[in-house]
């Protein structure tokens, strides 16, 4: 088909066919911004124009690079979809660091370690740090979290949220000497109100929850990261059926897929440690089991090692192994004090 | 389903006070409503007596750090020491004479002893204590729930064996989730006590695995871990631990020396999710558990 059927005014038909793109083909195999250059023309324009020839060409058979079914994307667009997503920082520069910014939006994060590690505190700070307006770095998003053991208290949330507030305020008045530090408008109990609280008491409950996060966040759509923790309380219960087990936790798992690609949010799950015996011998692993482990898109283990909390990248599509050294202060999650260690590599 | 409104909540959750300041100090408060807290010590050390202590605390008014209510004392080890819980009671209603204005009220009304043999016999009472706590019409609503202990619960009935133990740990995260259904629906604080073994050290170096603020601990002078392991440290949002060391010191009183022993006890926070690390140490009087001025 010919680039002279599509429905465009005539000076940027002109400037297209001058530019040497004749055929529909040739069109939809450039990306918005080779077109705009070439035929002199703006990024919006070349947009409208890649529209339309996939409109037009979408029902006949292409031999262009683009894919025919709608929704599909090529890799380039998705690298700068991804460079350019938001991440949520953890506060402790050294652990920002090895997530390659923050825990990411889109993906399933799963964040697991022995009692007393830390998890519920990195996740009363992702809630908190999500919420860190633009203006300071941040996504000014809500949260949801979803608490299955009864380990979030007000009390800590606030503490954290009122260090949040006391580092927004330090930082303007760092950047803008010669003005007062009040441009912060966020308060701690802000803070508070825009974390969606939900306590789940038993399985049952907690499937209905996720069932129903999809409606309720359409209804909210300013929620950019959902924590549960943890996410597996509930499952290590009686089932009398572990193939039921097995097939409930992948449907879980598979609606938190969903809802992180759907809504561009980060969803964290929380898991608990166990012991698996394999080879003879004892291990630590994950709780929920060898199925659950490809559930998640990323996994970052929390351990001990002597008197200092280290995480562990275990699981990336895209980041390396490496572990960083973090501290729960009173204000949070921070930096060792001997973060002058350096990231180790694997 | 609707999320709760968290600024509805009360900024720090309700607290039921230890009976001691300093101890009270170390918890900011006291131990927490809406939460299991597991208390670990080796026998001799004052767990039980903590308990029965709180389980007094728990009839004070809010104002002075009570939860105004009555408390459930289930015992799974013989005997229930009663004529402890007399002799505390009774101290107890001289320090608080506002509160028993009746010469018969006796705070030893307010704690309720069941005893419970086995995890099974736990389950089986289950819908007994939550038709309990649920009915308050004669007397102060039910507040505490003390477990002591939930190791002697388990420690018989089990083999060794990876499905014996896979059974147990499921039969773990079945009473605490009962326990903290329990806890949120009626704001209830519930306290389990805990035995500790002697620390052995196996091939896989998962014995000495770390849990919590200590790198390990130690009780007489030997080095102890928790019973129960990993799976039911899961089950619990607070763990605190009470040593005891014997303390040997030698005093040279007007010409004649010899050696004193004092038991010293220690309280730590092991894990939990809003305390900061903190130590102190304490005494058992007749009155009771106090703590010791740094």
């Amino acid at each position: 088909m010919e680039a002279w059927r599509l429905a465009l005014s005539s000076s940027i038909r002109g400037k297209l066919i001058s530019a040497g793109y004749t055929s529909l083909s040739s069109i939809s195999s450039v990306s918005s911004s080779d077109l705009a250059r070439d035929a002199n023309i703006t990024e919006d324009e070349a947009f409208e124009i890649l529209k339309l020839a996939n409109q037009s060409s979408g029902s006949n058979s292409c031999n262009g690079n683009r894919s025919l079914i709608n929704g599909a994307k090529n890799a380039w667009d998705m690298l700068h979809e991804e460079e350019s997503l938001p991440r949520i920082t953890t506060s402790c520069s050294d652990l920002d660091n090895i997530l390659g910014g923050g825990i990411s939006c889109r993906d399933v994060t799963e964040i697991g370690g022995v009692p007393g590690i830390g998890k519920t505190q990195i996740g009363i700070q992702l809630s908190v740090n999500v919420q860190i307006p633009r203006e300071f770095g941040g996504l000014g998003g809500k949260a949801i979290y979803i608490d299955t053991e009864g380990s979030f208290m007000v009390e800590r949330a606030l503490q954290i949220a009122e260090a949040c507030v006391e580092d927004m305020e330090e930082y303007t008045g760092y950047m803008h000497k010669h003005f007062k530090a009040n441009q912060v408008q966020m308060k701690p109990k802000d803070i508070l109100e825009n974390i969606f609280y939900f306590r789940v008491c038993s399985y049952t409950e907690q499937i209905a929850l996720v069932n129903h996060l999809d409606k309720f966040i359409s209804e909210n759509k300013d929620v950019k990261v959902v924590i549960v923790d943890s996410i597996t309380f509930h499952f290590r219960q009686d089932f009398d059926d572990l193939v039921q087990r097995t097939r409930v936790l992948s449907e879980m798992a598979l609606k938190f897929m969903k809802l992180a690609k759907k809504f561009s949010l980060a969803v964290v799950l929380l898991n608990q440690v166990t012991t698996k015996y394999t080879e003879g011998s004892f291990q630590l692993a994950l709780a929920l089991g060898d199925s659950w482990s490809h559930s998640c898109t990323n996994r970052v283990i929390l351990y001990w090692n002597g008197d200092e909390r280290y995480a562990y990248i275990d699981k990336s599509p895209s980041l390396p192994s490496a572990s960083a050294s973090y501290t729960v202060t009173s204000r949070g999650l921070r930096n060792s004090s001997s973060s002058s260690k350096r990231v180790k590599m694997m | 389903m609707k999320p709760e409104n968290l600024l509805r909540r009360p900024q720090t959750n309700r607290k039921l006070t230890t009976g001691c300041e300093i101890l009270d100090g170390c918890l900011r408060g006291g131990i927490p409503c809406d939460s299991l807290t597991e208390i670990v010590a080796e026998s001799g050390c004052g767990k039980t007596q903590l308990c029965l202590q709180l389980s007094l605390c728990a009839q004070l008014p809010i104002s002075l750090g009570g939860l105004n209510g009555s408390s459930l004392y289930l015992h799974s080890e013989f005997p229930f020491p009663f004529r402890r819980l007399h002799q505390l009671s009774r101290s107890f209603h001289q320090s608080n004479p506002s509160l028993y204005s009746n010469h018969n009220d006796n705070p030893c009304d307010h704690v309720f002893v069941q005893n419970v043999h086995s995890v099974d016999h736990l389950f089986d009472i289950m819908p007994r204590i939550n038709g309990f706590v649920g009915d308050s019409r004669n007397r102060l609503p039910l507040k505490l729930i003390v477990l002591d202990s939930v190791a002697a619960l388990f420690r018989s009935e089990f083999d060794n064996t990876p499905a014996d133990l896979r059974k147990r740990s499921s039969l773990f995260f079945k009473l605490s989730g009962k326990l903290k259904q329990l806890a949120n629906k009626f704001g209830l604080a519930v306290v389990i006590t805990n035995q500790v073994t002697d620390f052995v050290e196996t091939s896989d170096g998962l014995s000495g695995l770390r849990i919590g603020n200590l790198r390990y601990l130690c009780s007489s002078g030997r080095r102890v871990v928790p019973a129960l392991g990993l799976a039911w440290a899961n089950c619990v949002n607070s763990r605190f631990f009470i040593s005891r060391s014997d303390e040997r010191s030698e005093n040279d009183e007007s010409g004649s020396s010899y050696v004193s022993r004092r038991a010293q006890r220690r309280f730590d926070i092991v894990f939990s999710p809003y305390l900061p690390v903190a130590s102190c140490e304490f005494m058992i009087t007749r009155e009771g558990i106090c703590g010791v001025q740094a």
